[in-house]
């Protein structure tokens, strides 16, 4: 009687293995088919469309005012961001002049919204790591955000507060020093998760020299926000081609050095004390009173020609491409989403890797999938 | 390794940025700030008052500002191979500021759009010189960025040729984008250099029926994605495309969704 290992021949195949729809460290609906060899994967690739909504279909019916609501629904995490991009890109076609106060209001509150982006793609980053606190402690700090801007805005997400030529409300009385308020706390609060996590040494020996890619290599496939400047190559929209007010502002760059997840983490981190460091001279430079809307025509038709505007969102280069036919309503509407591009790169970033890497990658490129999906 | 060090090598990076892509990028920064239009600088924007604007829009890499020679040009501005150029400017903004008079002659060409060509030729002479007369179809301005449409056969060699061209360095794609404009179908790039500064706008133009466009993977990889949402949205089947699927509509799905003449009941 031989023995029963001694005839076993050990069969040796490839594997696919779902990842999501549903799952949770994919953010939203995000569906990843993966190819492994044993732990190794050989291939990846992403799913995407399941919440694809026709934003730019149904932009073509809708007046320019109309359609930043659907913005909104994008990039949830940064509305203000959205609703600003589309705005913005209106106002330079129709040059238009916006009033000191508005712009410093949409300063604010794109700051406080890309600090409360940052904070949920960390807390969320470590969550997909196994850290579950820091999730719940984000939280803490988002809170103050949201409730801020939800004095500001009436809404708590979905603010729909920018409009063609300025903002919607003026901050109620007292909000202004809310925000001033804020901002000491949410420094120290910083430096806490800097402790909390930068010092983790599991955390960071997790995520150092995983997914690491050149500035090249981000070039080509069009990377744009912390997902190019975690190569060490400096390029932000607010610096390199500036808008709004953002020229008057004093704040840094960070940039990483190796490319890989740590420093697309660590770069959250030194992000939200930039935004602090701008919002806090936004603040303090912001007019006492002043309209809130420039001179805008009450109906507001682009003149016919195209037009395309960027600007640094919290993910990365967000743009809005628009083919006007002089009407009140685009006649194409095209969305540059930062997620839908970084996202891209993904297939290359796992392949090789092993299968306990791509919850740390994909993690990492920091995607919403409603505004992957538009 | 300690967190301190992380942070140390990090924070060194940001005060003294890696040698050659620090400065590279820094001159593109500066560059681009320098030729910054300053939205707020420009009051009155009804009047037609163009000469008081500053120049060089989107036009950093211009060598000279193009302010003092450009309104003396004044060429007569063809309206139909301006189509960026805004036609007797915002007739509601203009009636917004003052109560506007019924005729007007049409207002002298705004000198960033003049800029914008001029460089829009400058691509082109590189463009024919390597490619052929035919290969570039048009030249112009897409509101204050040049814009030069590019013969279809000619699309993926062109914007190669542009993405190591010295003169250019096209290296950067920002947007990728189409419109079905009723008679044919456009695809337009915005395209940024890195190391130079240019920021401008290449098109392309197929017919609907057969749609067809070479693909731009093997320059840009990351067009891939912005290609099947194309393919699938708009219907152009680009060809050489490593991967051509539908990507946000089901596989099963028929017809085009941003095609002017879809309608969800066929």
């Amino acid at each position: 009687m031989s023995s029963l290992l001694e005839n076993t021949n050990i069969r040796e195949e490839e594997m696919i293995l779902n990842v999501g729809p549903q799952h949770p460290s994919t953010h939203g609906v995000f569906r990843l088919v993966v190819k492994l060899d044993a732990e190794t994967i050989v291939e990846a690739e992403p799913v995407i469309g399941y919440l694809h909504r026709g934003t730019e279909k149904l932009a073509e019916d809708l007046q320019y005012t109309q359609i930043i609501p659907y913005t909104d629904r994008l990039d949830y995490l940064s509305a203000m961001l959205n609703n600003y991009a589309l705005c913005r890109t209106v106002e330079e076609a129709l040059d238009l002049e916006i009033p000191e106060r508005a712009e410093h209001l949409r300063v604010i509150v794109m700051e406080l919204n890309r600090i409360g982006s940052h904070l949920l793609a960390v807390g969320s980053y470590l969550l997909d790591l196994g850290a579950m606190s820091p999730f719940l402690y984000v939280f803490q700090e988002r809170e103050q955000i949201v409730q801020l801007l939800n004095e500001i805005s009436g809404a708590r997400l979905t603010y729909n507060y920018m409009r063609v030529g300025g903002v919607k409300w003026d901050a109620p009385p007292g909000w202004l020093d809310r925000v001033r308020e804020f901002l000491p706390f949410m420094k120290e609060r910083i430096k806490m998760y800097d402790k909390l996590i930068t010092g983790n040494e599991i955390f960071v020996d997790r995520t150092r020299k995983i997914g690491i890619y050149d500035t090249e290599k981000a070039l080509s496939y069009g990377l744009s926000g912390i997902n190019l400047r975690s190569t060490g190559f400096k390029w932000d929209l607010r610096r390199n081609k500036p808008y709004s007010i953002y020229d008057r502002f004093d704040f840094e760059i960070p940039v990483g050095q190796t490319g890989d997840c740590f420093d697309r983490y660590y770069l959250h981190i030194l992000e939200m004390e930039q935004s602090v460091r701008i919002v806090e001279q936004a603040v303090a430079q912001i007019p006492s009173s002043g309209a809130i809307l420039g001179k805008v025509p009450k109906m507001i038709r682009v003149p016919a020609g195209e037009y395309y505007t960027g600007i640094e969102g919290s993910r990365g280069e967000l743009g809005f491409y628009i083919v006007s036919d002089g009407k009140d309503k685009p006649y194409r509407l095209k969305i540059r989403k930062p997620s839908f591009v970084n996202l891209q790169i993904l297939p290359e970033l796992l392949r090789g890797q092993s299968m306990a890497n791509l919850i740390a990658i994909l993690g990492a490129i920091d995607i919403v999938l409603g505004e992957v999906d538009g | 390794m300690s967190d301190e060090q992380n942070k140390d090598t990090l924070t060194q990076t940001q005060a003294e940025n890696p040698a050659e892509t620090g400065t590279l990028s820094e001159k593109a920064a500066d560059t681009a700030a320098a030729s910054t239009t300053s939205e707020t600088a420009t009051p009155e924007k009804a009047k037609p008052t163009p000469a008081a604007k500053p120049a060089a829009a989107q036009a950093p890499a211009d060598p000279k500002p193009a302010t003092p020679e450009a309104p003396t040009e004044a060429k007569p501005a063809t309206p139909e191979a301006a189509p960026a150029d805004p036609k007797p400017a915002t007739p509601e903004a203009t009636a917004a500021a003052k109560p506007a008079p019924a005729k007007k002659a049409p207002p002298p060409p705004d000198p960033r759009a003049l800029a914008a060509k001029e460089i829009a030729e400058k691509l082109k002479q590189s463009l024919v010189s390597a490619l052929g007369e035919a290969s570039v179809e048009e030249t112009g301005a897409a509101h204050f960025k040049p814009m030069v449409r590019i013969r279809k056969e000619d699309w993926a060699t062109a914007v190669e040729l542009l993405r190591t061209h010295p003169e250019w360095k096209l290296n950067y794609l920002e947007l990728m984008a189409g419109t079905d404009y009723k008679d044919y179908i456009e695809v337009v790039i915005y395209l940024q250099s890195i190391e130079l500064g240019h920021f401008l706008c290449l098109k392309t133009r197929t017919d609907r029926e057969e749609a067809k466009l070479p693909s731009l993977v093997s320059s840009h990889a990351g067009v891939n994605w912005e290609e099947r949402e194309i393919y699938d949205l708009l219907g152009v089947n680009f060809t050489n495309h490593p991967d051509l699927r539908r990507i946000m509509m089901w596989d099963e799905f028929k017809g085009h969704p941003l095609r002017k003449d879809y309608s969800e009941w066929d």
